[in-house]
């Protein structure tokens, strides 16, 4: 038996020809807890889902103990011994906890019968939910339970299978500090019993006391991959950030004139989600948003839309308030929004491309006491969007948007706002899964908006991304306004850290 | 804190709901008839309610893995009429057998296009709805059928002073029992009413199991036709007609829930007595019989909100917290 | 079925024959079901020549008329994604409460000159409340739309019988009224110049009208509908009420027809509108539906049914078939949706 428990060499990945992981390698010591950063999409989640069936590699190997594996599914990754503990936790809630802990193996009273031994399921369990120091009745539904022993479920499942590697991704953005403690508790004990850990987080603290080695990727690549004794946090975050390669930025004429706020929020407070969020969003500027998935930012821009409720606080547009806020009133204040869920929130991906362009204006575009539409004016407006935005389609009359590249999709939800001519734009991650070149023209109509004197929020994970394009930035983290951060300040490291530090 | 108070309360209400509406029809039928209050009259609603009882927990198998079955009627009138027509020859031990085919085959049939076309059942059950009273009627010639004096004696006689009835549902719903709580399939049909992809992530066989769930369904329906055609002793062409409605009804009263993953046999029974005590003291009364499918269906509707509200409930506890409050 | 089988197993190469890509594109073209209507009628008319007389051609466009208009509305609700079971109770219940209000024998309004009016205007506001009561309990209420539209079914219906205590029909209608069953201009039915006026408006409606827009969004994608400042819930009601609508003006033509008010007006036609709507093309997944596919639905489903009365067959057996009708177009349906899907 070496030392080595698992080892991945040379693993390679594309989705659409696009290289998102190239030659990753790293060794995995038995017993050892190996921490894996990198900022978002620098192929961490990629990385893991190969291991652990979820996703076939392009090339490349992978060893664990010597003989080389290709799950092609959990269930076989399972039964090689690899647990996978994903960010949504896979527990039924109306089950209990022992049945959600053998659900696929219950054991049973004779072999030939299938009846489940409930004696010995409670004995099993129990002795399972000890490895994990989780007190709590085997047969409570796990509907009871906080998410934090929710997690201890699922890893006391993954032990009562034998697994011999245990990756937890991003295990502790719903726990409190509290919950959080007694996770790191109990991976150092899984650690003393000689099972392999991997730990992907943002929160680099965690990183740095919790873990043996570290892997630091960046698109796509391992950058560093050594013993934790040899980082610091600001050395990991150089490395996340990198020097290399700068993205291009389309250069923005200044905004002349006395800053004017367009939208005034004070104290909007929502329990269980956001507390005391305070800002203006000025004309003719962009604000960042920065902060981690689970900060609250996403949860924020549906608050300032009208789509989700809020108990405390007030949102002004200009000088009025909005109350009852609702998407429709919030749109006739000239607010737009680009969801982070383009393919579920904001595209009808069986309509046209006009269909989906000309949505949003609607009314504006009827005429007569029944809202009558010509189709050849709506055509005409939506064929001159397309235009502006440059999607790249044949008919934009009969092509359905499920036809189209993420970046033309995301053209086409842009659009769609743009002809309302909106003067606040909400934008929640507007350069997700798009290519590059779909990225500079996202940047370029974006500062367009913001030279023609519209107000831009702009939330984004990437923080190369708001450096580029911000005036001013605000971080936040568990549903707080963490920071501000002016462009004559602007370090990637400062925020970076601001962002990440719990 | 104090939210999550008024939470629990609500919660608590909706569940009660059901118990308190029983509890309610109990006391009015008490005051308003003087029949309705005496042993012989519990033990006939008892009786009545065994095919409600036997084919609501065939639905909630369904309901659990978040289907329905509107055949259930037809199916019942369906295997009534073949057991009049072509089976009266057979002892009763050779006529149950088939009988739980025939109905397993019919749930077979509209598992197959839920399953492999997935198609929504309500409209796959709908379509066979159509196509099993047809058929029977069209064996049957709308007429009257009769069954065998086996099924009739089974309808006349008791076992130990309770009749068949009775034991034949407590049998079905001690077989139910055991199944949903007492087998690994019972269990992982719960989790696949959570949660279909979960369920499939985890390793669980899927299809088969919606596919089953179908068949038991049916199977439980011609249950329900042999218990309620020994009673009556005869099938008309009505036989079954809208037995949907009863069925559903007591499932959901009994808080199995129309959107998967909740309920049970217990509830299912206490269902099908609520069902039948409506009716029952609705006879008592001597109710304009046109008003019972008015009484029927403002209880499936009561039952529904219920569970909408409910589901609306669970599901607002259910999301992800991103900070705690203190 | 064989045909359609081939086309999927096509569907998946890359090179398709010349046949089969003309099979290919009428599986998924609006035409589809009246060529199978003509295929019908051919294959019928060896054994009943009968089935291309003039008088029975005129017989089968009688019968389309009515049924094409609740088929529409049963069409708009589909378009939501939701479904309305309730039509039938909706003419039922329009039905008697109409012609008590305006019957010489004894109705509210007897013999008063407003009566076949008021009794019209019954009719409509009963379509409009129950489709209301459907709409608020699917949007608001969140329940599953095909309980509450059977819960409502059963309700209305039982109303009806119970209304008019014993099921017993209601005669002696105003001849105002009985006009808009046989009655015409210049040799055009009433009936006809009604449900063509109606068909128009919705075709407007849906395709030219902001509302008809939203529709197809609701339908297609509510999240993404209510982010565009799409009311939904209030689209989802109106669609109910719109439904309602068209089953009590379809109600008014047959109640004209039978010269009476009874309660079990429409209990034989669910099938039928659904069917009707589902064959036609409007898919049950949401977001697409066009009254020229309702129409030939329609036609196929009434040209079925006058072929399977022609042979003589039971109604036992139109039932079962009819049932098997629904099925097919169902399963056409989601073997359309899926092949889409994969793309």
């Amino acid at each position: 038996m070496s030392e080595v428990l698992l080892k991945v060499q040379n693993l390679c990945k594309s989705f659409f020809n696009v290289r998102v992981l190239r030659d990753v390698g790293f060794e995995l010591r038995r017993g050892a807890v190996l921490g894996l950063v990198g900022e978002n999409g620098s192929g961490k989640s990629t990385t893991m889902n190969i291991i652990g069936g979820v996703l076939a590699k392009d090339e490349g190997l992978i060893e664990l103990d010597g003989r080389s594996i290709a799950p092609t599914n959990s269930r076989d990754a399972q039964a090689l011994g690899i647990a996978f503990i994903h960010q949504e936790l896979s527990l039924f809630p109306n089950l209990s906890v022992e049945e959600n802990l053998f659900l696929d193996h219950f054991p049973r009273l004779t072999s030939a019968l299938p009846f489940i031994d409930r004696r010995k399921l409670r004995e099993l369990a129990r002795k399972a939910l000890e490895l994990v120091d989780l007190k709590v009745a085997p047969q409570t539904p796990v509907l009871r339970l906080p998410p934090g022993e929710r997690q201890l479920v699922e890893i006391a499942k993954a032990l009562s299978r034998q697994a011999r590697l245990i990756i937890f991704d991003e295990p502790t953005t719903s726990l409190t500090a509290r919950e959080a403690e007694r996770l790191f508790e109990i991976i150092r004990r899984l650690r003393a019993q000689g099972i392999s850990v991997i730990y992907i987080s943002h929160i680099l603290g965690d990183v740095m006391r919790l873990c043996d080695d570290i892997v630091v990727l960046r698109d796509g690549q391992v950058v560093a991959s050594e013993p934790r004794v040899n980082f610091t946090i600001e050395r990991l975050v150089t490395l996340m950030v990198g020097r290399t390669i700068d993205q291009l930025f389309p250069e923005r004429a200044p905004v002349s004139g006395p800053r004017r706020a367009a939208l005034t929020v004070r104290g909007v407070s929502q329990p269980g989600v956001v507390k005391d969020i305070s800002f203006d969003l000025n004309l003719g500027e962009v604000l960042g948003v920065s902060g981690l998935m689970g900060s609250g930012r996403s949860e924020l821009a549906r608050i300032l839309f009208g789509l989700d409720p809020y108990s405390d606080g007030e949102i002004c547009v200009g000088d009025t308030r909005l109350v009852p806020l609702s998407p429709r009133s919030a749109m006739d204040r000239g607010m737009a929004f680009l969801t982070e869920n383009r393919r579920g929130e904001g595209l009808m991906m069986e309509a046209s491309i006009a269909d989906n362009i000309v949505l949003p204006s609607l009314i504006e575009q009827s005429h007569g006491f029944a809202h009558f539409l010509r189709p050849a004016q709506l055509s005409g407006v939506a064929r001159g969007v397309a235009a502006r935005v440059q999607v790249n389609a044949k008919t934009i009359d009969r092509t359905a948007v499920r036809m189209l590249s993420g970046g033309n999709q995301q053209k086409v939800v842009i659009g769609k706002w743009l002809l309302r001519a909106p003067s606040i734009f909400i934008l929640d991650e507007p350069t997700r899964g798009i290519d590059v070149g779909a990225k500079y023209e996202v940047y370029k109509i974006i500062n367009e908006m913001v030279e023609g004197g519209a107000a831009i929020l702009l939330i984004s994970s990437e923080i190369e991304e708001l450096i580029g394009m911000a005036d001013r930035i605000m971080v936040m983290g568990r549903g707080e306004v963490r920071s501000f951060c002016e462009r004559a300040n602007f370090d990637r490291e400062t925020l970076l850290s601001a962002a990440l530090w719990d | 804190m104090n939210r999550l108070n008024t939470h629990t309360l609500y919660a608590l209400a909706l569940r009660l709901a059901p118990l308190s509406l029983f509890a309610a029809l109990f006391i009015a039928f008490g005051l308003l008839s003087d029949r309705f209050l005496s042993l012989a009259n519990f033990r006939n609603i008892l009786t009545q309610s065994a095919h409600v009882a036997v084919m609501a927990i065939g639905m909630t198998f369904v309901l659990l893995v978040r289907g329905v079955d509107l055949s259930v009627g037809s199916v019942m009138y369906l295997v009534a009429v073949v057991m009049g027509l072509y089976l009266t020859g057979l002892p009763l031990v050779l006529q149950i057998p088939i009988i739980l085919m025939i109905g397993a085959i019919f749930g077979a049939v509209n598992a197959w296009f839920v399953t492999r076309l997935r198609i929504a059942a309500f409209i796959v059950t709908l379509a066979t709805l159509f196509i099993g009273r047809g058929l029977a009627l069209y064996f049957s010639e709308t007429k009257m059928v009769f069954q065998s004096d086996a099924v009739q004696t089974l309808g006349r006689s008791s076992f130990m002073g309770v009749p068949w009835a009775i034991w034949i549902a407590a049998v079905v719903a001690a077989a139910a029992w055991v199944t949903l709580t007492q087998t690994p399939y019972g269990r992982q049909l719960y989790a696949v009413g959570a949660d279909l992809e979960s369920a499939a992530k985890a390793g669980i066989r899927v299809k088969p199991i919606v596919f089953s769930v179908f068949c038991i369904c049916g199977a439980c329906a011609a249950v329900g036709a042999l218990i309620s055609a020994s009673e009556v002793g005869a099938a008309a062409a009505t036989f079954g007609y809208q037995m949907e409605f009863p069925v559903i009804a007591a499932a959901v009263l009994g808080g199995t829930s129309l959107f998967g993953g909740r309920g049970g046999v217990f509830g299912s029974i206490f269902g099908a007595a609520l069902v039948q005590t409506t009716e029952n003291g609705l006879v008592m009364l001597n109710a304009n019989p046109y008003l019972y499918p008015l009484v029927n269906s403002l209880i499936i509707f009561v039952a529904a909100f219920v569970d909408g509200r409910r589901r609306v409930l669970t599901e607002r506890l259910e999301q992800r917290k991103i900070r705690t409050e203190a | 079925m064989t045909e359609v089988g081939n086309v999927l197993t096509n569907s998946s190469g890359e090179t398709l024959s010349r046949p089969a890509q003309a099979l290919r594109w009428l599986f998924f073209s609006d035409y589809l079901v009246l060529a199978l209507t003509f295929v019908y009628v051919g294959a019928l008319w060896p054994f009943v020549p009968e089935i291309v007389s003039l008088s029975n051609l005129v017989d089968i466009f009688l019968q389309v008329l009515p049924l094409f208009i609740a088929a529409l509305g049963v069409m708009i609700v589909l378009m939501v994604a939701q479904i309305d079971l309730s039509a039938t109770s909706i003419m039922a219940m329009g039905c008697v409460v109409g012609a008590s209000i305006m019957t010489s024998e004894g109705g509210y309004l007897a013999g008063s000159p407003i009566a076949a009016a008021a009794a019209i205007g019954a009719f409509i506001a009963i379509g409009l409340l129950i489709g209301l009561l459907n709409g608020v309990c699917t949007a608001v209420f969140e329940m599953p739309s095909f309980l509450v539209t059977l819960t409502t079914m059963m309700f209305f219906s039982g109303s009806a019988v119970w209304y008019t205590d014993s099921g017993s029909s209601i005669g002696s209608l105003p001849s105002a009224f009985l006009a808009l069953g046989y009655g015409g201009i210049g040799g055009l039915p009433y009936a006809a110049i009604i449900t063509v006026a109606l068909a128009v408006a919705v075709h407007v409606g849906l395709t030219r009208t902001v509302f008809g827009r939203w529709l197809q969004a609701v339908g297609l994608n509510p999240s993404a509908a209510a982010i565009s400042g799409v009311p939904v819930r209030r689209v989802v009601i109106g669609a109910f009420m719109f439904s309602g609508l068209l089953s009590s003006l379809a109600a008014i033509i047959y109640t004209a027809r039978l010269e009476a008010g009874t309660p079990i007006l429409g209990q034989r036609i669910l099938l039928d509108m659904i069917g009707a709507a589902v064959i036609g093309g409007v898919s049950l997944f949401g977001g697409k539906g066009k009254v020229i596919g309702v129409l030939f639905g329609v036609l196929f489903l009434s040209v079925v049914d006058n072929g399977l009365q022609l042979l003589g067959l039971s109604l036992s057996s139109v039932y079962a078939i009819k049932g098997g009708v629904i099925l097919f177009a169902a399963v056409t349906d989601a073997v359309r949706h899926n092949l889409m899907a994969r793309g």
